[in-house]
């Protein structure tokens, strides 16, 4: 490994990832991952290799043979004899002891230092932290080859030594990592928790913390082996190593000093060095990606509601249509026929999520897309967006908006569509904003580029809407980010966008799920009021009933990918008529008292 | 902001001094006999006297460490024993070429690192799995091997480059580019194949975000979405690990410079430090500690501009 | 190992990018041509101050700046250069010059006696590695503009030579006074140092300089040195054809540098092998004894080391003098075999059957362990068991002129002027005679070196030769073949008993 990752900080694993990860049997796991498996297995045989240097070999690593120098491979010599007529077998193996040796001893110098400070200062905290802080940085100012240079011109060439002194140069690795576990657990309730309960600081350490930190100090260390036996060799090539021990650093060196005598003297050393590093790369790198993996509940969640979705869909019922007496006479703005969304699987399966939806929603009309999470609901708004997750597609059925078919519109024209014509309000406003940019950039960029305005008029139009949509102090929120914003007026930045660039239809995907109940009824004031007076078309999709009463013109009802029912609200909700919808109704909340009267008299 | 570049500064001075004040004990208590050092075997006691009486070394340490303390805050850091060129200069000529080197990887690393890590991200399939094994080799295998590989293909095989040498830009540009090529890319190599890795999985990472959902769904193009807003989301942890890497890459210069023979700091140090140049080597550790402080220093102030979060904290 | 191969797709591409405009512009490197010289040294100038440089490697930075009062011939005969003329008087103890006129050093300053005589005395006190040569001057004065008289302690047979060499280089004297004297020479040599261009410890650039007096020395317009630190990037230079001629490190690329098309011109400088320095036995009582020194003389197969140690290129020896000594003996090169069983047998007679542990210093880094591993196996076959303290630099002689140990395996000149040697190696007080050894017949051979006529200094030499062979005050291996090596358009005549030819006597070959 390159001994310019030494500094960087780009080896340290996430922690907070690492952490919730570690809490889920990462061991079993990690044993599927087949390359972090063969990666483990080849370092485990170079280690073997090592302690049983003595079985593989019968010579003397340190013998030297004045009439027998550079001798090829064969003859008595597996891989040939080096400079000094030594054999290269013999001291490719017991040089892994000396190197892998004291690579270990950098590591568990860097970590015995790392750990205990780390648990120390993020259990402790106060002087102890601000000092270990500062020593930390101090470390890694550091150029590492530079110091090593200096110490070992004033201690002498030793391996172990140097080794020692580069533990102490890498430590702030592990105490990082440590001190970053410890100060996030050390809040938690079950830490206080143990402490009320008489359990000893030692105990809660030891039991708690070091658990969840085991596979980011294993991670760390990997990284750190393979940096140290990198700087050794570096060392070594300069010249700067003890001479007088085998180690893969010398006998590469006295390769290349006799490389053009014998130059197949360099690639065995330069093998055992290569092969080691790529091991532990990829055994780290398998490491941090199961973490990882594990770490995501929130994509995984996303990913089997995209993927598994829908439980398959039931045999086919028809939707239950309710009339509409003096439907409009013009055609709809959006009408979707037999949609049908689904999800290839890799055995060749497709698992669909929306069949046979159809759907019409006429100009000015404010129709309501009701059904339970994993209904399909949401996956039929991103698909006449046409921003279906990835691995999803259109199966069948047409999108028809305003008499083109959004299926099938080339991509730039979609691109045209989208927030000029067809608009999105997510669900959860935090996290919908791009954290990089202010509220600004992220409200006039659309604009530029859709009504072609300049940015001093984009600038204008943007104050405007923020007043609009109920922002009290409109230049503030327009230079903040959204990390500075609350839910809610993150929610009412993502409407004013949706509605800069007047679009003709507006999908409001659960507007109001993530926020209070008190700015709810706010957030449907303001999509009411902008229906009013810009006569926008809104799709709003949501399980919530009474969003839908206060809003919608006409539902639609969704159940396990399909349409149930649809018709005029009032009508609906007059007279459920599908089991499901009724299933619905039934299971709000219904008006009577919680609790009954009081007997009246008490028995005597 | 201004009240916090102070502090980081002050501790970076009471930092240098430290480290400053270790080095001169540790150097001197490890010289030895410093004229005949210098003069080798075949001078005379005589002459090695007089060299140990003219350099200041019959005087007691402490007041040695005083007088050159004070020297070094008027820029005095005196001549190498070796040479005899004075500190500075040597310093001041050869840091030019080495930061020219270093500034160079970072450069071309941000570059290529950005381009496979989206390419990577983006395309997925073999493409992704190339690079991936082009990362665990350029991060695996160590840079010197890779740069003996370099000069032997490209400079002594194909004759596109200089092997050896360096040829300052003000001098000959196209000299310049046949001395300077090889040595940037063996320094960048180890730095790409790391930080490539960083980008790609933060570029996929953020593809997957909800917002870049939202800001499709106004209409920004494509190549709106991802070099303008998921790059920009994606190189923040990506930059400030380059720039904590340059720290890093002074060390790998060290030994660059060694292999194609060019006149940097690294190499001077590596000379210095054997020889036990103790001005020189003083000379160097107050120039990387100040190096290192500032880079430092300017890495924390880029991390709170480009990470909207971290103003606040 | 990698030989000229086409490299397919990928690097072709981005390769061509970079070179492909810059494929029909010239290298500033070297070309041949017969203005500009392009040196390869293995060292830079540790200073460019006359009085305290040093020579050998460094002898071209010296030559290319300063002039000396003589110079010495490829063959190492004295010939005039600022001094005209020179006698001894009777008993060798007088030494009178006659000075060339009309000289004039790049800042004005004439050169005259005086100015010859400050430069003298400036050497004797200065702190270069040879300042000890100038031990026997007494006195430098200049009796007149043109006439320069030094006076000897004691008669000094090498002195001439030092005199052709930095002892005798020729600075004005106001430029010690400058703050930049060690980084600026003032001479009146055939170039002049281009500060700009040069980049001080890495490459020197010098350009001619237009008022030389001695044009037929001068051979170029501009002479550019470049140092190298390793064999590995002096063969790149070379196969880079980024140098026209260059020193060598080391004899493990001799086959590739001829490859390149240059010349080898081989040169056998010095001699590898132990120095046994406590012949009394003060430190070590077995190394005290003749026949242990004589034993560990029959311990080494020297055709096997020749060839691990050196790839062969060199010749075996068992003295210290070199082949253009006046000391030297042919017989004398192979006086003890390789005989392991009469060594032990030695050993016995002397009272060591079972051997005896002998201290050496070692220096790895700049023998590599190899070497050290060979001899200590070599004794190990006689029972001698080696333990060896490494060292990291020159803290090494520190150590060896303690002295600290009885022996060290080193590698040392060897002079063709045997005085010269004697005062380095084998007189009472000589820096490489830490245990000051001596005797009577030794002092006898040294005086008559010392005073005699040249026939008569001649056969003390050879004696002296030959007693410290049978009485084995060393166990020399092989004198090892250094390599100066240059290329077709540049002609070098070698220097007898410097590592670097001389700078006037390498010269641009009319094509």
């Amino acid at each position: 490994m390159s001994e310019a990752a030494v500094s960087s900080g780009a080896l340290a694993p996430d922690i907070s990832s690492d952490i919730r990860a570690a809490r889920s049997h990462l061991a079993r796991r990690f044993l599927k991952n087949t390359l972090g498996i063969a990666a483990l297995a080849v370092l485990v045989l170079i280690v073997l290799a090592a302690i049983f240097a003595p079985l593989l070999t019968s010579y003397d690593p340190n013998a030297v043979s004045v009439l027998n120098i550079l001798q090829g491979p064969g003859a008595g010599h597996l891989l040939g004899t080096d400079g000094a007529g030594r054999d290269v077998w013999a001291r490719l193996l017991f040089g892994a002891r000396f190197t892998l040796a004291g690579a270990l001893l950098a590591t568990v110098v860097a970590a015995v230092l790392g750990i205990t400070s780390g648990l120390v200062a993020g259990y402790y905290g106060k002087w102890f932290e601000s000092v270990s802080s500062w020593v930390t940085t101090l470390l890694m100012a550091l150029p590492g080859i530079v110091v090593l240079l200096a110490a070992r011109a004033v201690l002498g060439p030793s391996l172990w030594s140097v080794m020692i002194i580069f533990g102490v140069l890498l430590a702030p690795a592990f105490y990082r990592l440590v001190y970053a576990a410890v100060s996030g657990v050390r809040n938690e309730l079950f830490v206080d928790a143990a402490r009320v309960s008489g359990v000893s600081d030692f105990r809660i350490i030891a039991r708690h913390i070091l658990t969840v930190v085991r596979a980011p100090i294993i991670l760390q260390a990997s990284i750190v082996f393979g940096i140290a036996i990198a700087v050794q060799v570096g060392l070594d090539f300069l010249g700067f190593g003890d001479q007088t021990i085998p180690t893969w650093g010398n006998i590469l060196n006295d390769g290349f000093t006799n490389l053009y005598r014998d130059p197949q003297l360099v690639i065995w050393p330069g093998l055992a060095i290569v092969i080691t590093g790529v091991a532990l790369t990829l055994f780290a790198n398998a490491l941090r990606d199961e973490l990882e993996h594990s770490a995501r509940p929130s994509r995984r969640r996303r990913a089997a509601v995209a993927t598994a979705a829908a439980e398959p869909v039931p045999p086919v019922s028809n939707t239950i249509v309710h009339d509409e007496p003096d439907t409009a006479t013009e055609a709809p703005l959006l009408h979707i026929e037999g949609l049908a969304v689904g999800y290839p699987q890799p055995d060749g399966s497709v698992t669909r999520v929306v069949d046979n939806v159809s759907l019409n929603i006429g100009r000015g009309e404010v129709h309501g897309l009701i059904g339970e999470s994993g209904s399909g609901k949401t996956q039929t708004a991103w698909s006449v967006l046409r921003l279906l997750p990835s691995g999803g597609e259109v199966l069948e059925g047409s999108i028809q908006f305003d008499g083109e078919d959004l299926s099938k519109v080339p991509s730039a024209k979609m691109q045209d569509i989208r927030g000029g014509r067809i608009a999105y309000i997510p669900q959860e406003p935090m996290s919908n904003l791009d954290p990089s940019f202010t509220i600004g950039s992220q409200l006039t960029e659309p604009m530029r580029i859709k009504l072609g305005v300049s940015k001093a008029e984009a600038r204008a139009r943007a104050l405007q809407l923020l007043g609009q949509v109920g922002i009290p102090n409109p230049e503030r929120t327009f230079a903040s980010y959204p990390h500075e914003l609350s839910g809610g007026m993150a929610q009412r930045v993502l409407i004013a966008g949706a509605v800069s660039c007047e679009p003709d239809l507006v999908i409001a995907d659960e507007p109001t799920t993530a926020l209070d109940v008190t700015i709810q009824a706010e957030i449907l004031d303001l999509l009411r009021d902008l229906q009013q007076e810009l006569g926008v078309t809104i799709l709003i999709v949501t399980h919530n009933f009474g969003v839908v009463a206060d809003l919608c013109d006409q539902v639609s009802v969704m159940q396990k990918g399909r349409i149930v029912e649809t018709g005029p609200a009032r009508s609906l909700f007059a007279n459920p008529q599908h089991p499901y919808t009724r299933s619905l109704f039934d299971a709000i909340l219904d008006e009577s008292p919680a609790r009954g009267p009081y007997a009246e008299v008490l028995p005597r | 902001m201004l009240t916090f570049t102070v502090r980081r500064l002050l501790y970076g001075i009471v930092l240098l001094f430290v480290i400053v004040t270790l080095a001169y004990l540790l150097l001197y208590a490890a010289a030895g006999n410093v004229g005949r050092t210098i003069l080798g075997p075949t001078a005379t006691q005589a002459t090695v006297a007089l060299k140990n009486q003219q350099l200041g070394l019959n005087s007691p340490l402490i007041s040695r460490y005083f007088s050159w303390l004070g020297h070094a805050l008027t820029g005095n850091f005196g001549s190498s024993w070796f040479t005899n060129q004075p500190v500075t200069t040597a310093i001041i000529t050869r840091l030019q070429v080495t930061l020219i080197l270093v500034l160079g990887a970072v450069i071309v690393s941000a570059v290529a690192s950005a381009a496979l890590g989206v390419w990577a991200a983006l395309r997925g399939g073999w493409v992704d799995r190339v690079i991936q094994v082009f990362s665990v080799l350029g991060f695996a295998i160590p840079g010197f091997l890779i740069a003996l590989f370099l000069v032997r293909i490209f400079a002594l095989g194909l004759h596109w480059f200089k092997p050896t040498g360096y040829v300052p830009i003000t001098y000959y540009f196209g000299g310049w580019i046949r001395t300077v090529t090889l040595p940037i890319i063996a320094l960048s190599i180890a730095l790409v194949a790391g930080i490539a890795q960083q980008v790609r999985s933060s570029v996929i990472d953020s593809l997957r975000q909800d917002w870049v959902r939202t800001l499709r769904s106004r209409g920004i193009s494509e190549r709106s979405v991802l070099f303008k807003h998921v790059l920009r989301n994606a190189g923040g942890p990506a930059l400030s690990v380059l720039a904590l890497s340059f720290v890093g890459l002074l060390g790998g210069a060290v030994i660059i410079e060694q292999i194609f023979g060019i006149p940097g700091l690294g190499q001077i140090a590596v000379l210095a430090t054997s020889q036990g140049d103790v001005p020189l080597v003083m000379g160097l550790v107050v120039a990387i500690g100040v190096i290192v402080i500032v880079v430092n220093l300017v890495v924390d102030l880029l991390q709170g501009f480009l990470n909207p979060k971290a103003r606040i904290s | 190992m990698f030989q000229r191969r086409k490299w397919p797709g990928v690097a072709a591409g981005l390769a061509l990018a970079v070179a492909g405009p810059l494929v029909l512009t010239a290298c500033g490197g070297a070309q041949g041509s017969s203005s500009t010289l392009t040196l390869g040294v293995i060292t830079p100038a540790t200073t460019f101050k006359a009085p305290d440089m040093n020579w050998g490697n460094e002898s071209t930075y010296n030559q290319a700046v300063y002039d000396s009062l003589v110079q010495a011939s490829p063959t190492g005969v004295i010939e005039p250069h600022l001094a005209t003329a020179w006698s001894y008087n009777a008993d060798k103890t007088v030494l009178t010059m006659t000075l060339r006129t009309g000289v004039k050093f790049t800042d004005g300053t004439p050169f005259d006696a005086s100015v010859a005589a400050q430069n003298l005395e400036a050497f004797q006190k200065g702190t270069s590695n040879n300042a000890g040569f100038l031990i026997n001057m007494a006195s430098a004065t200049a009796e007149s503009p043109t006439k320069l008289v030094i006076k000897l302690k004691q008669p000094d047979p090498a002195f001439l030579t030092y005199l052709g060499q930095a002892a005798g280089s020729q600075e004005s004297p106001k430029a010690w006074k400058s703050p930049t004297a060690s980084t600026v020479p003032v001479g009146s040599g055939p170039y002049v140092l281009d500060a700009k261009a040069t980049v001080v410890g890495s490459s020197y650039v010098f350009t001619a300089n237009p008022d030389y007096w001695d044009k037929a020395e001068q051979h170029y317009s501009k002479v550019v040195m470049n140092v190298y630190t390793t064999q590995t990037t002096i063969l790149d230079a070379i196969e880079g054809g980024q140098v026209n001629a260059a020193n060598t490190f080391d004899d493990t690329t001799i086959p590739q540098i001829q490859n390149a098309g240059f010349t080898v011109h081989p040169l056998q400088l010095n001699w590898a092998g132990l120095s046994l320095f406590d012949r009394d036995g003060k430190m070590s009582g077995p190394l005290g004894k003749v026949q242990v020194r004589q034993a560990i003389n029959m311990a080494f197969d020297r055709a096997a080391l020749l060839k691990d140690m050196s790839n062969g290129y060199g010749a075996v020896t068992t003295q210290v003098f070199p082949a253009n000594s006046p000391g030297y003996e042919k017989s004398l090169e192979s006086y003890y075999r390789f005989d392991p069983a009469k060594a032990k047998q030695l050993l016995a007679e002397a009272g060591y059957p079972n051997g005896f542990t002998l201290a050496m210093p070692s220096i790895t880094s700049a023998f590599g362990s190899a070497t050290y591993a060979l001899i200590q196996a070599e004794l190990a076959n006689i029972g001698i068991k080696v333990d060896y303290t490494d060292y990291q630099g020159p803290t090494i002689f520190t150590a060896i002129l303690a002295p600290k140990y009885p022996a060290t395996y080193f590698t040392l000149e060897e002079d063709p002027v045997p005085w010269q040697m004697a005062q380095f190696l084998l007189t009472k007080n000589a820096t490489f005679n830490p245990f000051h050894s001596t005797n009577g017949t030794v002092a006898g051979y040294l005086s008559t070196m010392q005073t005699g006529s040249g026939a008569q200094a001649a056969t003390a030499a050879k004696a002296l030769n030959r007693y410290m062979v049978e009485n084995a005050w060393f166990a020399p291996f092989f004198r090892p073949q250094s390599s100066f090596v240059s290329d077709s358009h540049t002609n070098v005549k070698v220097q007898a008993g410097n590592a670097v030819p001389y700078l006037w006597n390498i010269t641009p070959k009319e094509s």
